[in-house]
């Protein structure tokens, strides 16, 4: 009887532990949408642990999503994350294919080549000054070629692919398939769960990034959202942020509160990661190990 | 046997094409910008060659006391957040395996690693709206508490603890994956042997779970001493403002300010280029002891 109720106890603790730790990370995140969904004229009786919107109201959304600066920029992010992660998905794979499933005379110079420039990384500068030579300033291209191919993640590839059976690709060969033949017709539709991991990777990397933007884009209308965001919420940069707003009443305008945009532009970038959270559970876990610490 | 070779390279054609845009791709977007860490050693010129200088740079650097209070700060940025954030992880992974039902255990696992997919400016954004000093929620325990408001983004004494937390709230749910994946690799009959044993749960957490981890803790202790120079670029970034920017100004801000705001290219190059050395040497020296000790190294 004794022993049964210490268990209970020592659970219950462990529970209300791992309870308090997940509201940490849900409560400012909902508070965050609580004050976006507030009326302008109520959220400022909002408590700052509040996750319940004071008053109900969709004005600020409607005044983030007509500002052509954030329109534009959803639209560039959406541009920069789906051509940069097919052009990821498709050096990479092609590459770690090479590597991992076929002999051919200096494949071990280049595994070497790959090691070294994976410790030696280049500085700041002249990553900078390169893009400025090439002329990609103010290019989506800058951002695109920046870790086109991401050596961590291709060895991770590589992993992935060495675990497709060597008899499939030998009947293949048998068959008189080419390399190229057997990589686009065998190796990836047999590796769909590998790509959609990897996918997951430089797409979430895509969707998150700012720095490069920050030094490489001065033309705003090449911005991607995070470096809007950025903008309003780290540099509080509220200039830019009311758009052509011709629906709006000048009252209207006095009344709108600034934080409360700044939270619905915080919670606009967010949602795409969430709709997409089931999958990156199921996938981007199960990489994250492979390439890491193996057992 | 040199025509074995020649005809192998020669049937190879397809996989040397295939590998092509990969090694032209390196070539200019690594090897050629690894080149150009010369730059270190030079004066720059818009227009006409760069111009050697030898250690001028770096004598400057190591003479200026900016310089050293950045290197002093990453430091101890770095030292804070490894004695006080790498074993949270640890921890987090023996309660998370703790929890038997299991509805519960996906709801916080799918909970705690969010942050970690979340962008720094969306993590810094949600720190600044928690840690308002008027109505952050952080305040509003505090003064729940009848403590007196605080302003940390703006504190000196508290700003590098706001950079720890911070990095606990992003990164503990999702680092301790991999000691969960330890966990579960645990053999049952051990925990069957120490309960027969009439072993408590704290002492099979105790003298089980925690010494079966060993490895993995070492592995990822020592790797992650090869990117201590790093102390966290994008976190900084993101939460620097004028007020605190004497406490958490690291590295990798100060050549960013220093090259691409102020446009001294060479001097940041040579700032890059001590910090880089560094690095290499920690990453060689940690790649090594781990091969050593554990048998798995960085590649």
């Amino acid at each position: 009887m004794n022993k049964l109720k210490k268990l209970s106890v020592s659970t219950i603790i462990i529970y209300s532990i791992l309870f308090l730790i997940s509201l940490t990370v849900l409560i400012p995140l909902l508070h965050l949408l609580a004050m976006s969904l507030s009326d302008p004229l109520k959220v400022h009786e909002l408590s700052g642990l509040g996750i319940i919107p004071e008053g109900f109201s969709l004005i600020n959304y409607k005044i983030l999503l007509s500002n052509p600066l954030i329109i534009k920029s959803i639209f560039n992010t959406l541009f920069i994350t789906i051509v940069g992660t097919a052009l990821n998905l498709l050096l990479t794979a092609m590459t770690a294919y090479v590597l991992a499933r076929t002999k051919f005379p200096g494949r071990k110079l280049v595994m070497i080549f790959l090691i070294v420039i994976m410790v030696f990384e280049p500085g700041l500068i002249p990553e900078y000054l390169l893009v400025k030579d090439l002329g990609l300033l103010d290019t989506y291209a800058s951002l695109i070629l920046y870790k086109t191919i991401n050596i961590f993640y291709l060895f991770i590839m590589m992993r992935f692919f060495e675990d497709v059976p060597e008899s499939i690709l030998e009947a293949a060969r048998m068959d008189g398939a080419g390399h190229f033949r057997i990589f686009t017709k065998i190796m990836l539709p047999l590796s769909k769960p590998a790509l959609a991991t990897m996918g997951l990777f430089y797409g979430v990397y895509h969707w998150n990034e700012y720095f490069r933007a920050t030094i490489y884009l001065t033309d705003t209308d090449k911005w991607p959202l995070q470096l809007v965001l950025r903008q309003f919420v780290v540099e509080r940069d509220n200039t830019s942020m009311l758009g052509a707003q011709n629906f709006l009443s000048y009252e209207q305008i006095a009344a709108l509160d600034f934080a409360s945009l700044q939270a619905g532009t915080i919670i606009i970038s967010i949602v795409p990661l969430l709709l997409l959270y089931p999958l990156i559970l199921k996938y981007y876990a199960k990489g994250a190990l492979e390439g890491g610490v193996k057992d | 046997m040199k025509k074995g070779i020649l005809k192998q390279i020669k049937s190879s054609w397809v996989l040397y094409l295939m590998l092509f845009p990969a090694l032209l791709y390196f070539s200019i977007f690594h090897v050629i910008p690894l080149f150009g860490m010369k730059l270190a050693f030079q004066d720059y010129r818009i227009i006409g060659d760069n111009v050697w200088v030898g250690w001028k740079h770096f004598k400057v650097l190591f003479s200026s006391p900016a310089f050293m209070d950045v290197l002093k700060n990453t430091i101890i940025i770095s030292v804070m957040k490894i004695v006080f954030f790498f074993p949270i992880p640890i921890l987090l992974s023996l309660l998370i395996n703790e929890v038997r039902i299991g509805k519960f255990r996906k709801y916080v696992q799918s909970i705690v690693y969010l942050p970690h997919f979340l962008s720094w400016v969306v993590i810094a954004g949600i720190w600044i709206t928690f840690l308002n000093p008027d109505d952050g929620g952080v305040n509003v325990i505090r003064n729940f508490f009848n403590m007196p408001s605080l302003d940390f983004m703006t504190s000196k004494d508290h700003i590098r603890w706001v950079l720890v937390f911070q990095e606990i709230w992003r990164s503990a749910g999702w680092d301790s994956i991999i000691y969960l994946a330890a966990i579960l690799k645990i053999s049952p009959s051990l925990y069957e042997a120490a309960k027969i044993d009439g072993a408590s749960k704290i002492q099979q957490m105790r003298y089980i779970t925690l010494p079966s981890l060993t490895s993995t803790i070492m592995t990822v202790f020592i790797l992650n001493l090869g990117f201590f120079m790093n102390a966290g670029f994008d976190q900084v970034f993101n939460m620097m403002n004028t007020s605190v920017i004497s406490v958490i100004d690291i590295l990798d801000t100060y050549v960013y300010r220093i090259g691409l705001i102020n446009g001294q290219y060479a001097y940041a190059t040579a700032a890059s280029l001590f910090k880089g050395v560094i690095g290499v040497i920690l990453i060689l020296s940690t790649h090594f002891i781990s091969k050593r000790f554990t048998g798995k190294g960085v590649w």
